[in-house]
């Protein structure tokens, strides 16, 4: 074998650094299947909250509600993040019975605004107000807004290792911290492997862990400006048999936004 | 009709370069309101139909006009004489041969409601023209607001706009100063307004200074030289402050106004008031609102009071009222709600079950049905009648 390996060297010189790129890559991924098997929950959701929480982006989505008849509702909008969440805009494109309608979410979503184009008037909203539907949706503006949710108002535990939607994904439980607001009293996260993009997520109810309320399935990943994307989402609500789907319809990271978009002067734009 | 095919094809004409040039938006709604009321055994019935044309354009990175055009005709009983909901104590105060200066009529209306500029520079936003002004943090009743008055059973309602000149001048994320000139003929006549906005402890907050010329009527005499109502306008100064924020997990706020008067009495307005969210999306609000201007007895009530009431000249008649709202999404495209205005002065109470569906994206049906369960007299007296409203409001 080494007498094979000094030949050919001395046939081509880029051999050796054929070799060394497939031992490389070999190390790496040994490397981090190891590592991958020593994270422990907090660090894969911390992980998880670092994809999810780029400095800075801008998005538009399409919002489609499938209701229990069957009928469709849909919403377009755009919103702007910056310093990893903590602060976000959000604003209705379509239809024209919500077009202007705007949110501004501070202090990772504990400050909420809503501006109302028609009687043009800013609201203070509290924080319980992030239960509510968001446009009669399966999301809440909570299961949108805080980018380190999963972080502060849960503590992670490592399950077992699972496939899922076709990709090799740690398996998480969250349960609510004790001191936590959130509505949610546990979840169960699928993470891909690769790329710590969340796949998918069960919702269990506030006050029964064991009653499994929403599912959220994502899918159509890529890599938008060097960060792993699901440009789409589908929350499905078990108890009301609907389902929501947001498509991205165009995503942008770590742009330059100014503080000033995020101000009660930007809301009422 | 004629005054209004003039209009919009004048504004169509003028505006078609514009609308090339800086992609003029036109939205608006057509909203048709059919209403019912049942009182001593008759029943009344009269409907509404509204346009609204919204124009909007950005016509540099710094300035913007928005303007909207209203036009609304009124069918079936459109003639109402504020006597016949008035008890027959109140009856006798009307000077002989004046009944029918009491009556109201409703024609078809086309006006301009909003018409303004707006020009941003990097440290404030000047408005200029017709513009609706929203103020405190109030629900259904706003102390710090002279320019509005809510109508109780739909305050989420659009208020009309105001001609005046803004000043928004920014200090913080949160907090920013507003001056406001709303001319009238004179100075002394015109509304003055300063506004600082900011946060403390986590609350929204703001002081309000309002100077302003109150029109107020005497409803028992005539103006010979007008044939209307006795005009007896009077200077008025009101200091204010406003706050929202959360306290113990409840959505919280709170306004209180005080008003100088030049001649008649002062009197402040209070309100306050709580909201909270269940987990199964229930949403409830309870809004207390005290204004020393109302009578704390019902048989203090004046023809006056009556009048101003009903003209919007004041906000209340009684002085202590409660509102509470309990709201639930039924379905994902209906939503249920159960209204009640309470007036604790004169123990007399108004329920309102609400509904809201949404029909399509675009189309949305409102209606509500108002039981007045008060006795005669009071502010929500059975006598005055109950009903209700459809409202069908198609976006486009």
């Amino acid at each position: 074998m080494k007498l094979t390996l000094v030949f050919r060297w001395k046939q081509g010189k880029s051999f050796p650094v054929k070799i060394g790129l497939v031992l490389g890559v070999l190390t790496v991924m040994l490397v981090v299947a190891l590592l991958g098997q020593s994270l422990t929950g907090e660090q894969i959701i911390q992980r998880v909250n670092e994809v999810l929480s780029p400095e800075t982006s801008w998005g538009r989505a399409k919002m489609t509600i499938v209701t229990t008849s069957g009928g469709e509702r849909t919403f377009v909008y755009e919103s702007w993040s910056k310093n990893k969440g903590e602060m976000n805009l959000m604003r209705y494109l379509e239809p024209g019975r919500v077009k202007g309608q705007a949110v501004l979410m501070l202090n990772h979503a504990d400050d909420i605004w809503m501006f109302f184009p028609r009687t043009q008037r800013v609201r203070k909203m509290a924080t319980h107000a992030k239960k509510q539907k968001m446009q009669g949706s399966d999301f809440s503006y909570e299961d949108l807004g805080s980018g380190d949710a999963f972080i502060e108002k849960f503590t992670a535990r490592r399950l077992e290792d699972e496939n899922k939607e076709g990709f090799q994904c740690f398996c998480l439980e969250l349960t609510r911290r004790p001191e936590s607001d959130v509505s949610y009293s546990r979840l169960i996260l699928w993470v891909i492997k690769d790329s710590f993009v969340p796949i998918a997520i069960d919702y269990y109810v506030e006050n029964d862990p064991s009653r499994h309320e929403k599912s959220l399935i994502a899918s159509d990943v890529r890599t938008i400006d060097g960060i792993p994307t699901a440009m789409k989402v589908v929350m499905q609500n078990r108890d009301d048999d609907t389902q929501t789907a947001v498509e991205l319809l165009e995503v942008r990271y770590n742009l330059v936004l100014e503080d000033t978009l995020f101000t009660e002067r930007a809301l009422k734009r | 009709m004629r005054k209004l095919t003039i209009a919009l094809i004048l504004l169509s004409v003028s505006l078609t370069p514009l609308h090339a040039q800086n992609e003029l938006e036109i939205f608006g709604y057509l909203e048709s309101q059919m209403m019912g009321l049942r009182m001593q055994d008759k029943f009344f019935q009269w409907y509404t139909n509204k346009l609204r044309v919204d124009l909007k354009s950005e016509l540099s990175s710094h300035i913007m006009f928005a303007a909207n055009f209203d036009y609304i005709t009124h069918h079936g009983k459109t003639r109402w004489n504020i006597l016949e909901f008035l008890s027959p104590e109140i009856n006798e105060e009307v000077p002989p041969g004046m009944e029918e200066y009491y009556a109201m009529r409703f024609s078809d209306e086309t006006f301009l409601d909003n018409a303004y500029v707006r020009l941003s520079f990097s440290h404030a936003d000047l408005t200029l023209g017709k513009q609706q002004i929203s103020l405190g943090t109030g629900y259904v009743w706003n102390p710090t607001d002279i320019f509005n008055v809510k109508d109780v059973l739909d305050p989420t309602y659009e208020q009309p706009g105001h001609n005046a000149v803004r000043l928004d001048i920014p200090l913080a994320t949160l907090s920013g100063l507003t001056l406001l000139y709303a001319p009238e003929s004179s100075w002394r006549e015109s509304g003055k307004l300063i506004r600082w906005k900011g946060t403390l402890f986590g609350f929204d907050i703001d002081v309000t200074a309002i100077e302003t010329w109150w029109r107020f009527h005497d409803y028992n005499r005539l103006d010979p030289e007008t044939g209307s109502f006795w005009e007896a306008p009077e200077k008025r100064r009101l200091l204010g402050v406003s706050t929202a924020g959360e306290l113990l997990g409840l959505g919280v706020w709170g306004e209180l106004a005080t008003n100088w008067l030049e001649r008649s009495e002062d009197f402040y307005e209070l309100v306050c008031g709580i909201n909270y969210t269940f987990d199964f999306q229930t949403f409830v609000m309870l809004e207390y609102y005290r204004n020393t201007l109302g009578r704390p007895d019902s048989r203090d009530y004046t023809l006056n009071d009556w009048m101003r009431f009903y003209a919007s000249e004041q906000k209340a008649l009684s002085r202590d009222q409660v509102y509470v709202l309990v709201q639930h999404p039924a379905t994902d495209l209906l939503e249920l709600g159960l209204q009640s205005v309470a007036s604790i002065s004169d123990r007399s109470v108004a329920l309102v079950p609400t509904l809201q569906y949404s029909l399509s994206d675009n189309v949305d049906v409102f209606a509500y049905l108002n039981f007045n369960l008060g006795r005669e007299g009071t502010v929500f007296a059975r006598t005055t009648g109950s009903g209700g409203l459809l409202r069908v409001r198609v976006y486009f």
